[in-house]
């Protein structure tokens, strides 16, 4: 009688092993984990300028648009210059290793593209690009 | 009997809360990974709050200057955007430590700057860097 419990019990829930999908599953996970960029998107679509020398920014994790109309957005709302220099100073804490991408509209000033670019270095982050679309190859 | 024993043991663990755990995570991950690479160019900044890096001045350098109306000074002279290229590998060829400093108008816009230190690039020189005159 015992022994018939057992078998039926242990028969019932081995039907699938589900050792190798759990294998797989975490290993996926792991991977996903690790490529995780976590970059800030500046939540705004400007038309970026084009550049043929444009590389790609390893670290580029912080995204700063600036629109033609003056607005600066960052982690996806709009803010003013001078909040610029804290917000950084937070994420160059938060992730020491990040750098900024400025990405500035074709007709934006190029005063304020300056103005921003102090900030962030101010912040405390040296490594700054401007943003730019890439036309190599074309 | 003993065999039997041996089963229950091997089923101890229950892994089906652990797996469901893991695929929430697993789908978190999915949807939150950013796979787009930013693209961009690589600039310094001359003058300005931050303090531009000195070392440009110390060698002298190729002045690019970006006014508001479009037009482009290489070294004081007029030239066509086009012709930056060709002007600043002239001048890289005469000086080849010297770097490029680009320096736009307040109200310059961004596309034409953008576009100066491409050519600039383009050129031969890394070493550009960007402020703004006063106006």
């Amino acid at each position: 009688m015992l022994s018939r419990r057992h078998l039926d019990h242990a028969g019932d829930e081995h039907g699938i092993d589900l050792a190798p999908m759990l294998d797989f599953v975490l290993n996926l996970l792991i991977f996903f984990i690790i490529t995780t960029s976590f970059v800030r998107e500046a939540g705004v679509s400007v038309s970026r300028p084009e550049a043929v020398t444009a590389t790609q920014e390893a670290d580029g994790n912080i995204l700063i648009a600036i629109r033609p109309n003056g607005e600066i957005w960052m982690d996806r709302r709009q803010v003013d210059l001078r909040e610029v220099r804290p917000l950084i100073e937070r994420m160059h804490v938060e992730r020491p290793e990040d750098s900024v991408i400025v990405i500035a509209d074709k007709a934006a000033n190029s005063g304020l593209l300056a103005q921003v670019m102090d900030e962030v270095a101010l912040g405390g982050i040296q490594e700054v690009a401007i943003g730019a679309g890439s036309t190599a190859g074309q | 009997m003993r065999r039997h024993f041996d089963t229950t043991d091997s089923t101890g663990i229950d892994l089906a809360p652990m797996l469901d755990f893991v695929l929430n995570l697993l789908i978190f991950f999915i949807i939150t990974a950013v796979f787009v690479k930013e693209v961009g160019v690589d600039v310094a900044r001359h003058g300005g709050a931050s303090g531009g890096p000195a070392s440009a001045k110390e060698t002298g350098s190729i002045s690019v200057v970006v006014k508001r109306s479009g037009e482009v000074l290489v070294d004081n002279r007029a030239v066509d955007v086009r012709a930056v290229r060709a002007n600043v590998e002239r001048l890289h060829a005469q000086k080849p430590d010297w770097g490029v400093m680009v320096t736009a108008e307040q109200t310059a816009p961004t596309g034409l700057l953008v576009a100066v230190i491409d050519q600039v690039r383009q050129g031969g020189v890394e070493n550009v860097s960007f402020g703004t005159s006063s106006r």
